[in-house]
């Protein structure tokens, strides 16, 4: 046996990483390179991007024309003076919250996807932190759904030039940023449950199911559509745990009255809140998906 | 377990081995020791070593545990029992630090279809924290040696098979890695491209030391390339050592001898079968269409001492070939199996079949 020709001398081994590894920026690099490809693979998807951002605006076409009469029926007393905006004012923070909650409910798709075609797995032998991966890409929702929110706030206007709807806009465009800032906020906190469910069963259509079937009941049983006075007894009772109505009040209240720095904290305690459970949850799923 | 696997360490190479595996064993649905339905003893207990520098393969068929020894080689996968060492490192304590040293091109490739060529790779140099314009110059290079520049501008997605291949292999090259994994680099590539990545990947682990370790269900591509493989089969090392060890294990090479097609050719070849038998070390000779073939221990010693009994009876020699045997007998013998290759369907051809016609 003529081992000799086999017998593998190294030329000069290395072990070490390369020198130029991990000289540019921490975990904030990772997070924003994260949430580039995403957002540039939402770019390259025109369709998708169109109907994302039209969505929140079918949402209030329908709803104000379906419910509208309802509701000012419903608010109209008679001997005082009706109210002076549109129901449409009122539903525009639900819309808001609507939009958003919908696409974190589609976050996880991403997530199932990138699992099935292994790309999931060139973020994960990177030395990257895995945190990273999960926020970088519900980064990428979250500049969606503000773009979403934005775009249906400034819709809203154009109406009320156009064909005189009545939305205050009591706190003008600083306001306006509020909410888009608390709608996207509270989106990304809520995408941790759509990712949880992702990483959990790596399954598009499992994630679509859960996903969908706690959308409505989270809506409704929330102050996003008709304000707190105007909901039934139970519905009220429940909407006090529900963390849409914080975002949807606060968002509501700085559309027709003014700054109200209670409800914005409230606002965003419930986001920190959502956000800590969900994404636990989410990393735990993570972690065991590498297990 | 092969004297192979217990390689001269420490004489030839003083340095840590680059990979360093033992008692390894993957569970999938449960614990070790679990039985029962959607339990799967992937890999069996294993312990394998690969130097720095080395070329180093798993060859074995489907569902052999190649993917899952490599997904916990590269951190994707806890291991369920044993120690693996990955640059001196332990994967499970330090993973992140392993991380640092490898590169990576899974079984299922890895690019995004909807980012171009060149946007998939310099995502991957900006996660390993590269600065920016050592991110452009690698990218560009790799488009460049990978021939992949004239299509670096489209989405990935409309590669063809070869190209996300090698796009995916550039991915897994962008920070100069040490130390590169590659699971099946060459399933679904035409001949043409699978060659062209095979010199490839020759040139690489010339040219910059690298340490590659290569799973594949191609026993010529475990022959070509890998100084040193080790045969799986159910979770198991069956055989391990140079792929001139394994089969020289088999025991025999295959001698042929062919004898000029002239008036004399039958008696020829009586006589020199006849000679055959005589020689010490034949294993058994028999007669074929065009001359005689043997098997013999060591083929080119009998060979000569073959040629040099001809030569003094006067038999005239046309030609003479020593071939070993290949890694498919290898793997029957450890076995008791054909190994199975699934069919391959090759991928559509990109510039590198196109350019090595
Ligand atoms: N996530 C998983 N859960 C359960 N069983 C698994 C899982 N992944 C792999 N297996 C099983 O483990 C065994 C080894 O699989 P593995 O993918 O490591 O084989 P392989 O040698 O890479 O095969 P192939 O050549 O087909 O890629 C197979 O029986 C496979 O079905
Ligand atoms: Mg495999």
């Amino acid at each position: 046996m003529a081992a000799t020709e086999s017998v593998y001398r190294p030329a000069a081994p290395t072990i070490s990483a390369p020198a130029a590894l991990g000289s540019a920026g921490g975990i904030a690099t990772e997070i924003l390179w994260v949430a580039y490809r995403s957002l540039r693979k939402l770019s390259r998807s025109p369709f998708l991007l169109f109907f994302t951002l039209m969505m929140p605006i079918i949402w209030l076409g329908m709803f104000s024309q379906t419910f509208g009469t309802v509701f000012e029926r419903a608010t109209n007393v008679p001997g005082q003076a009706p109210l002076p905006y549109d129901y449409i004012a009122v539903l525009l923070p639900g819309i808001a919250v609507m939009s958003a909650i919908q696409s974190a409910a589609q976050s996880g798709f991403s997530m199932v996807s990138d699992i099935e075609t292994g790309f999931m797995d060139k973020f994960l032998v990177a030395p990257i932190s895995r945190a990273s991966v999960l926020v970088g890409k519900t980064l990428a929702d979250g500049v969606r759904m503000a773009a979403q929110t934005a775009i249906v706030l400034a819709i809203a206007e154009i109406f009320c030039v156009a064909f005189g709807w009545k939305i205050p806009f009591a706190t003008g465009v600083a306001g306006c940023a509020m909410i888009v800032l608390l709608v996207a906020a509270f989106g990304v906190a809520f995408a941790g449950l759509s990712n949880s469910v992702a990483l959990f069963t790596k399954r598009t259509e499992t994630t679509m199911m859960v996903s969908f079937t706690l959308t409505f009941p989270l809506l409704f049983l929330s102050t996003a559509m008709l304000p707190y006075d105007l909901l039934p007894g139970w519905v009220q009772a429940f909407s006090k745990f529900n963390p849409v109505s914080y975002i949807a009040t606060a968002a509501r209240t700085l559309i027709l009255t003014g700054w109200n720095w209670t409800e914005i904290g409230q606002a965003f305690l419930a986001v920190v809140i959502v956000a800590v459970l969900l994404y636990s949850l989410a990393v735990f799923a993570f972690r065991r998906q590498t297990a | 377990m092969s004297a192979a696997l217990a390689a001269p360490r420490g004489i030839d190479t003083p340095t840590e081995p680059m990979i360093d595996v033992a008692g390894l064993v993957k569970v999938y649905g449960g614990n070790e020791g679990d039985t029962g339905e959607g339990v799967v003893r992937a890999v069996n207990g294993i312990d394998f070593h690969v130097d720095p520098g080395e070329f180093f393969g798993f060859l074995g068929p489907n569902g052999s545990g190649k993917t899952t020894t490599i997904k916990i080689l590269t951190t994707l996968l806890r291991p369920t029992r044993g120690a693996v060492k990955v640059g001196g490192l332990d994967v499970v304590e330090r993973p992140q630090d392993v991380r640092k040293l490898l590169g990576y091109a899974g079984q299922s490739i890895g690019v995004d279809g909807d980012l171009t060529g060149r946007e998939n790779l310099r995502l991957i140099g900006h996660l390993y924290h590269l600065p920016g314009s050592v991110v452009r110059d690698r990218v560009e290079e790799l488009l460049d040696v990978l021939q992949l520049t004239e299509a670096a501008d489209r989405p990935a997605g409309t590669y063809s098979g070869g190209m996300r291949r090698r796009l995916d292999l550039g991915s897994g090259l962008v920070h100069h890695p040490p130390l590169l994994f590659l699971d099946e680099p060459t399933t679904g590539l035409d001949p043409q491209t699978r060659n062209a990545v095979w010199e490839y990947l020759r040139t690489l682990h010339r040219t910059e030391r690298m340490t590659i370790f290569l799973t594949t269900q191609y026993m010529e591509e475990a022959d070509q390339l890998c100084q040193r493989l080790a045969i799986m089969d159910h979770g198991r090392i069956v055989a391990a050592g140079t792929p001139h060890e394994l089969k020289a294990g088999i025991g025999a090479d295959l001698i042929t001898i062919r004898l000029p097609q002239d008036g004399s050719f039958e008696a020829n070849r009586a006589r020199a079968l006849a000679l055959a038998h005589t020689v010490p070390g034949v294993a058994g000779a028999v007669e074929f269409e065009q001359g005689v073939t043997m098997r013999a221990v060591h083929g080119g010693a009998t060979l000569v001492e073959v040629l040099r009994r001809l030569e003094a009876e006067k038999v005239p020699v046309n030609e003479v070939a020593v071939s070993p045997p290949t890694l498919d007998q290898v793997f029957l013998q450890h076995t008791g199996r054909e190994m199975q290759v699934e069919e391959v369907r090759p991928a559509s051809r990109g510039p590198w079949a196109a350019r090595r016609n």
